[in-house]
């Protein structure tokens, strides 16, 4: 017998399939487990993510958050949001690290939206007020995910190559 | 009409527990907006991560924050066995969550005593503190600490409970019900905490759900997502629990749900012992991660908590995100703030339970 989520699954990547006109695969899931009717799609075209999200606020949707992370040739944005209990992740891939915005859709996406801005650099273009920083002040650049050093790397001198320079200028004047 | 100023409130001040920047535009006394500037406590938790092994990275998530620090390597753990395909035992998950209600219980009396300092009902306060120092003095016994109950491993759970500890558990939880009746009482009828919290902060259900708002604020505007019952893990499916909803929409309806969830989670935690299967702690030895990905969820003491892990099939996560209850409710103060005078503004900050740590990551 099916639940109601294995039916909300089947109707839902039905739509997803003319809301996201250029197409998706869909990835596995994981069975026997929690969760086990989520689902994971990667989409074509980055654009398609705006589609999903108007299917999203259709079934009465939200945004959970939103993960950016770097691929090779630019990044990768997976979109996590919930319909009926359901969490659909939505993956697309972007090599000008710019995204269309989906708060205008969904308000729920607000904040992440921003964030990925901060921390990665990628904009939300049509977002209503991308300039506004979020969790870092201007006196940060943005993409600082990208620049970020652990204190015990910097410390063991992993960060720069200050350390072993002195360390080396040392030796060859002992060494003499 | 009075006259338009703007009040600057934060980073650090002493209404506000941890480091936050609210900018509230007035019009006398009455508050007609607020802007909010984060970022006092960001630490960068998810690249710092992805610089350590997957058990390493399980110890960091319970320093996110302290209050909730249970339900972050919870819910990070079973991202992972989604991962491994890991089925943990019914002992395991049972003991999971006994360990979630009790620290549920403890943070919402947290919140409530904080409530009554905010309103200047201290001797409320202390009593609710009080109170809570029950939940306080049995984690210690049951896991050796107040607060980080270190309760979970990548496989099971790292405690086992016998009859010993079952029965002062027992007796501990008894001894609650009590004081903490008492406490729910002043806050149902008493005259000056009701008009203090009454019509204060409202968010309509339909602000609630477009915002996207979590755990006990949600369910303060009648709105149902309580991973708990929309998406049942660990035993939760096992147990008998309804979820606790009430329709005002404001201040004091946030705190009723927390205080029926008080005692919920004293029920909870009472089934869990009760029904506790026989069974292995943990899967023994550590699984390993392979390439995938997965999602998990739970309901923290403050709303739904979710992970996102991309393995790569090396020792190390590839990415590792989570977004906190409270980082939903920011939004949802410019809704609750505007309409309500400037000494409301403590007081329905306290209301969503804020949790900045956990927010910034």
């Amino acid at each position: 017998m099916k639940t109601d989520k294995q039916e909300l699954k089947v109707t839902f990547l039905a739509e997803a399939e003319i809301f996201a006109p250029g197409g998706f695969e869909l990835g596995p899931g994981y069975e026997n487990h929690v969760g086990g009717d989520d689902i994971f799609i990667k989409l074509n075209d980055k654009n398609d993510i705006v589609g999903l999200a108007r299917l999203v606020h259709k079934y009465g949707g939200r945004v959970i958050t939103i993960t950016p992370y770097s691929v090779e040739g630019g990044n990768e944005v997976a979109y996590h949001m919930d319909v009926g209990g359901m969490i659909i992740t939505a993956t697309t891939f972007t090599d000008d690290k710019a995204v269309p915005a989906i708060t205008t859709i969904l308000k729920s996406g607000d904040w992440s939206e921003r964030e990925m801005k901060d921390i990665f650099g990628i904009v939300a273009v049509g977002h209503p007020c991308s300039d506004e920083r979020l969790i870092l002040d201007e006196s940060m650049a943005e993409n600082v995910f990208e620049e970020y050093t652990s204190l015990s790397d910097a410390m063991a001198g992993a960060a720069t190559s200050t350390l072993w320079e002195h360390i080396n200028e040392q030796k060859e004047e002992d060494n003499g | 009409m009075g006259k338009s100023f703007k009040l600057p409130i934060g980073p650090v001040h002493i209404a506000l527990e941890e480091p936050v920047y609210f900018k509230v535009h007035l019009e006398g006394e009455t508050i007609t907006g607020v802007d909010i500037l984060s970022g006092f406590v960001h630490r960068g938790m998810e690249a710092m991560i992805l610089r350590k092994n997957f058990l390493q990275s399980m110890i960091v998530t319970e320093r996110t924050c302290s209050l909730c620090s249970n339900n972050h390597p919870f819910t990070y753990i079973m991202a992972m066995e989604k991962i491994a395909g890991t089925r943990i035992s019914e002992r395991a998950e049972y003991l999971r969550v006994f360990a979630d209600e009790i620290k549920r219980a403890a943070s919402h009396l947290f919140n409530i005593s904080m409530q009554a300092h905010v309103i200047g009902f201290h001797s409320l306060m202390t009593q609710t503190m009080e109170t809570r120092e029950i939940l306080q003095d049995l984690k210690e016994t049951v896991w050796g600490n107040r607060m980080d109950l270190s309760a979970n491993t990548i496989g099971g759970v790292k405690f086992d409970m016998d009859d010993d500890k079952i029965k002062y558990v027992r007796d501990s939880l008894n001894k609650l019900k009590k004081p903490v009746e008492e406490v729910i009482n002043i806050f149902r009828h008493n005259r000056m905490v009701r008009l203090r919290t009454e019509g204060v902060g409202v968010i309509s259900k339909e602000d609630a759900l477009r915002v996207g708002i979590v755990g006990p604020t949600a369910r303060g505007s009648g709105v149902n997502n309580d991973i708990r019952d929309i998406y049942p893990y660990a035993a939760y499916d096992r147990l008998n629990f309804d979820v606790i909803l009430e329709d005002g929409c404001d201040v004091r309806a946030r705190t009723l749900v927390r205080l029926g969830e008080v005692f919920q989670a004293i029920d909870l935690a009472e089934q869990c012992l009760r029904d506790l299967p026989e069974g292995p702690l943990t899967v023994g030895g550590l699984p390993r991660i392979p390439a995938g990905e997965a999602v998990a969820r739970t309901e923290a003491p403050r709303g739904e908590l979710f992970y996102y892990v991309k393995a790569n099939g090396t020792d190390k996560p590839e990415r590792v995100k989570w977004r906190v209850p409270t980082y939903m409710h920011w939004e949802a103060l410019k809704i609750m703030m505007p309409g309500n005078k400037t000494a409301d503004v403590a007081l329905i900050f306290n209301s969503i339970d804020p949790c900045i740590s956990c927010t910034e990551r």
